[in-house]
């Protein structure tokens, strides 16, 4: 039984002429059928996909394609509730236009907008700042970017005049090829290109993966920690860029300790030098559909905006992943639903329970950051929140990255 | 001449101003007035519709006797003076001006809407040129084209100055990303053979010579530029000329010397003894070194990648042995680009071009849209087409084929298929449409409404994808009073909370505007 009710209204808006991209229409509307769906109501859902699938041309403006991802994800969600259509339907799975990048692909794709280099400034300038005397240097690099961010941090390393540079050890985790955004060759490859740009350097650089998963908390990861032997004089730096995301949360283990407070507590016991999170600042957990595509919706569309200057085929790729994601928070549940972001008053939350306490950004680094901005478009911007000493990435004015520095306390 | 003025309003005065609260209102310094973001205007600002003739217009301002224009009316003024003509200076307002923004003439721009506005008069001239105006300004140097000259200008100072090059090709204007790019570009490896092949017309200016070798059998090789170099792309890339025909020692001694030229701080590689090195080059002579010049220069780190690294696949620790980028190669007499390839399975050497664009591969063509697009048509505002899809036949099958699906249809009764051309759409409000519906919220009564209403149509129409989604003309049938319904709460001021609590009443429909 449908259950839509429609709150009184007391007065009536003028008439006004929609245009197709107007966003709060296509959000109420994707939330009436995200609703329709969930209760079943095929009838009301179908008219309000057809509705959608009329105003939002897949080539439209960035409003229109924002709405067209949300459109096939919640068909997708229809359709995996009748599991007998998947072999009828023809309508094309995401994941077939996800691109696979090659490195130096990649390394130019996440050098589009600020989304990933901000928070590889901030991340890089106080990794710096903290292994000042260190000379062993070990970096667990937990990154949705393959490594990306490493490269400029060996340089920086490197051209610390008055010291030898210290042995830099990088650890990754070989899970990630889960989500977008794909790479083209192994790990393996992938760190004996850091290596030997390391040396070109004059870094002496050692590369290990060690097989673990964000399903489990990345516990064998931690396990490994734990019982390797660090030298003398080692620092322990973890760099977590948009992968705690995906560590099961409260609202998948509904239990009240999470793997994601595992995780946070035994990092904390292996007393790192330095713990960077950097994060999406959108809260994508919500059981309830209605609200994680209303979170979804209000935070996505910002993506879609920035897409101006991409070159088209640029552009495809990027929104493939972005409907990559889309696709996960509407349509999938359970442990499919990977992509659960949590906002920043939430990580916050979990650092300070976790023992650790918040470190202000240098003000070079703010600098750097706002130095990079500058040569992108005009929208991006950032602000320093004095209050809780993170750096917040902003488009337009709404919050899209946090990054944040923690050390145990 | 008197300024177009077509609307004026607040601009929080029409609904949905999108949500201000996340604005970055951090004032620069005391005294300068406080910015707003662009395309987030002050809620209270006058909003004003200029016409693009207005906007366009660069001299408003004439005067009568020689027709010369200027943009300022001061201007004009000062003018006037010369032509002993009375002429007045306006003081500046003296009382506090309402603070006016702009919106864009142009339908469908983002900046149309009156929360997009721009503070600014020269901003919205600028921004309706470049979106909507002629690009008449054109970069010499590129092939880039500006509307606005200011643009064009700034363009010019900094292209072609971007300064950093990696050999491949490839230019940045950010170090970062050039650094990142490098790390990763397989130039990296190329340029280590080029290095000792043919670099001796690129480098020529630069080379010094780190230990000349009297005896050497082969024709001088060409080292890389030493690390001093500063816009050298590959940084700190030192090697030392190596005789082809390896003596045991001499090696040895070279080796050690290019490591030390390399490095600020020498640290002697502690774990690879020159003998292993000089096996391999004995055994290579004549052919592609990298294996021996690797070990010789990574010696240290080399070893410690070995030790560091237990991998969970199967890559063989030979990967790094035979790894390409090495700094320190030195070459034989007889070695030739093309048999720098590697023993292992590292990925071929390919040249960048000097394009980014060639970066990204050309691929695939556009997917075939799961969801046809409407044949040609005049487009049509989302409220026609939510009143459309109400107005479907009462006799859609759609019901029936989600029933199929197995997904539970709250219709009961059997429908049909009914096309009707060219269905002539209620005029635009599409909320008093004095549908009557039955009241208390239980959601029969929506369902009822919704009943009949599918938009699965017939094959002389469109093409069907698995929900009858095709995009169709339309048909005609029992107006659909619930999704009209939808239409009202929706359509309106976007502040509604159509998931709050409360209950759907018919008489609010029953209104008219």
């Amino acid at each position: 039984m449908t259950k839509t009710r429609i709150r009184n209204l007391t007065r009536l808006p003028s008439p006004k002429p929609l245009r197709g991209g107007d966003a709060n229409f296509m959000e109420q509307l994707l939330l009436h059928c995200a609703t329709a769906i969930d209760s079943n109501d095929a009838a009301l859902a179908h008219q309000i996909l057809w509705v959608l699938n009329n105003t939002a041309p897949p080539d439209g403006d960035s409003t229109q394609r924002l709405t067209t991802a949300f459109l096939r994800a919640l068909l997708s969600r229809a359709v995996s509730k009748t599991p007998t259509l998947s072999s009828t339907i023809s309508f094309l799975p995401p994941a077939d236009e996800l691109h696979r990048f090659s490195v130096v692909e990649l390394a130019a794709f996440v050098d589009l907008t600020p989304w990933h280099r901000f928070g590889f400034i901030a991340a890089n300038a106080a990794i710096l700042t903290a292994v000042e005397g260190y000379s062993t240097v070990h970096i667990v690099d937990l990154s949705l970017t393959h490594c990306m961010q490493i490269p400029t941090l060996i340089d920086a390393m490197a051209s610390r005049l008055n010291k030898p540079p210290p042995l830099l050890k990088l650890t990754v985790v070989s899970s990630s090829d889960n989500f977008p955004p794909f790479i083209n060759i192994s790990y393996e490859e992938l760190g004996s290109k850091l290596v030997s740009f390391a040396t070109t350097r004059n870094i002496t650089m050692e590369f290990t993966i060690i097989p673990s998963t964000y399903s489990d908390g990345f516990s064998s990861l931690l396990q490994q920690l734990r019982v390797y032997p660090s030298s003398f004089n080692e620092a322990l730096v973890v760099n977590c860029h948009m992968m705690l995301r995906y560590i099961p949360d409260e609202t998948l283990t509904s239990s009240s300790s999470s793997l994601r407070t595992v995780f946070l507590k035994h990092l904390r016991s292996l007393n790192p030098r330095i713990v960077t999170l950097i994060e999406e600042d959108v809260d994508l957990t919500s059981g309830n559909l209605v609200n994680r595509l209303r979170s979804a919706f209000n935070y996505l569309w910002i993506p879609f905006d920035t897409t101006d200057t991409f070159m088209r085929e640029q552009r495809r790729w990027y929104e493939a992943e972005i409907s990559w994601k889309i696709e996960n928070v509407v349509a999938k549940e359970g442990a499919e639903r990977v992509e659960r972001s949590e906002t920043k008053r939430r990580w916050f939350e979990r650092m300070r329970e976790a023992e650790f306490g918040g470190v202000r950004v240098k003000e070079e680094a703010v600098a750097d950051v706002k130095a990079m901005l500058e040569e992108h478009a005009v929208g991006w911007g950032m602000k320093k929140e004095d209050d809780d000493n993170s750096l917040v990435l902003t488009w337009k004015g709404h919050s899209v990255v946090f990054a944040t520095v923690w050390i145990p306390i | 001449m008197p300024v177009d003025l077509d609307n004026s309003s607040t601009v929080s005065g029409d609904a949905s101003v999108s949500s201000t609260g996340n604005q970055n209102q951090t004032p620069k310094s005391v005294g300068k007035k406080k910015r707003n973001l662009p395309g987030m205007p002050d809620p209270d600002a006058e909003v004003i519709a200029l016409s693009p003739k207005t906007l366009m217009a660069t001299n408003r301002f004439v005067c009568e006797i020689c027709n010369k224009g200027f943009q300022r009316d001061q201007n004009l003024q000062l003018h006037r003076r010369g032509h002993n003509l009375p002429w007045k200076l306006r003081q500046r307002s003296s009382k506090e001006v309402r603070k006016k923004v702009y919106v864009c003439p142009v339908a469908g721009c983002v900046h149309h809407e009156p929360s997009r506005a721009l503070g600014d008069l020269t901003g919205i001239k600028k921004h309706f040129c470049r979106k909507h105006g002629e690009k008449k300004w054109k970069c010499e140097k590129c092939s880039k084209k500006y509307a606005v000259q200011s643009d064009w200008k700034a363009h010019s100072k900094i292209c072609g100055t971007k300064e950093y090059k990696c050999d491949c090709g490839t230019l940045f204007s950010r170090r970062d990303s050039f650094i990142t790019h490098r790390a990763f570009c397989d130039a990296l490896a190329e340029e280590s053979a080029k290095n000792h092949t043919q670099s001796k017309k690129l480098y020529s200016e630069t080379v010094t010579r780190k230990n000349p070798e009297p005896d050497q059998k082969s024709p001088p090789v060409v080292e890389s530029p030493p690390s001093l170099q500063p816009s050298s792309s590959l940084p700190s890339v030192a090697v030392a000329p190596a005789p082809a025909i390896s003596v045991e020692s001499e090696p040895a001694k070279v080796i050690s010397s290019s490591v030390l030229s390399i490095q600020n701080s020498p640290e002697s590689p502690e774990n690879n003894p020159p003998e292993v090195i000089i096996e391999e080059a004995s055994r290579t002579i004549g052919f592609n070194v990298s294996s021996s010049g690797l070990s010789n220069d990574h010696s240290s780190n080399n070893n410690g990648g070995y030790a560091g690294m237990f991998v969970s696949s199967t890559a063989s620790p030979s990967l790094y042995a035979s790894s390409t980028a090495s700094p320190s190669l030195y070459a034989s007499s007889t070695a030739s680009p093309s048999l720098y390839t590697p023993s292992s399975s590292i990925e071929p050497i390919s040249l960048c071009l000097s394009t980014n664009p060639s970066l990204f591969r050309p691929t695939i063509q556009d997917p075939p849209h799961f969801l046809t697009p409407l044949p040609p048509q005049p487009a049509m505002s989302a409220t026609a087409l939510l009143q459309k899809a109400a107005q479907m036949g009462s006799t859609g099958s759609g019901g029936s084929l989600l029933r199929g699906l197995g997904i539970v249809s709250t219709t009961s009764s059997s429908m049909e298929l009914s096309n009707h051309d060219a269905l002539s759409l209620a005029p635009a409000p599409g909320l008093g449409l004095g549908l009557p519906c039955s009241s208390g919220g239980s959601g029969s009564g929506l369902k009822e409404l919704m009943m009949g209403n599918s938009s699965v149509f017939g094959p002389k129409q469109t093409t069907l994808d698995f929900l009858g989604l095709g995009r169709a003309v339309g048909n005609g049938g029992n107006p659909g009073g619930g999704l009209s319904a939808l239409l009202t709460s929706i359509g309106g001021s976007g502040k509604i909370d159509v998931f709050g609590s409360g209950e759907f009443s018919g008489k609010d429909i029953g209104r008219s505007s």
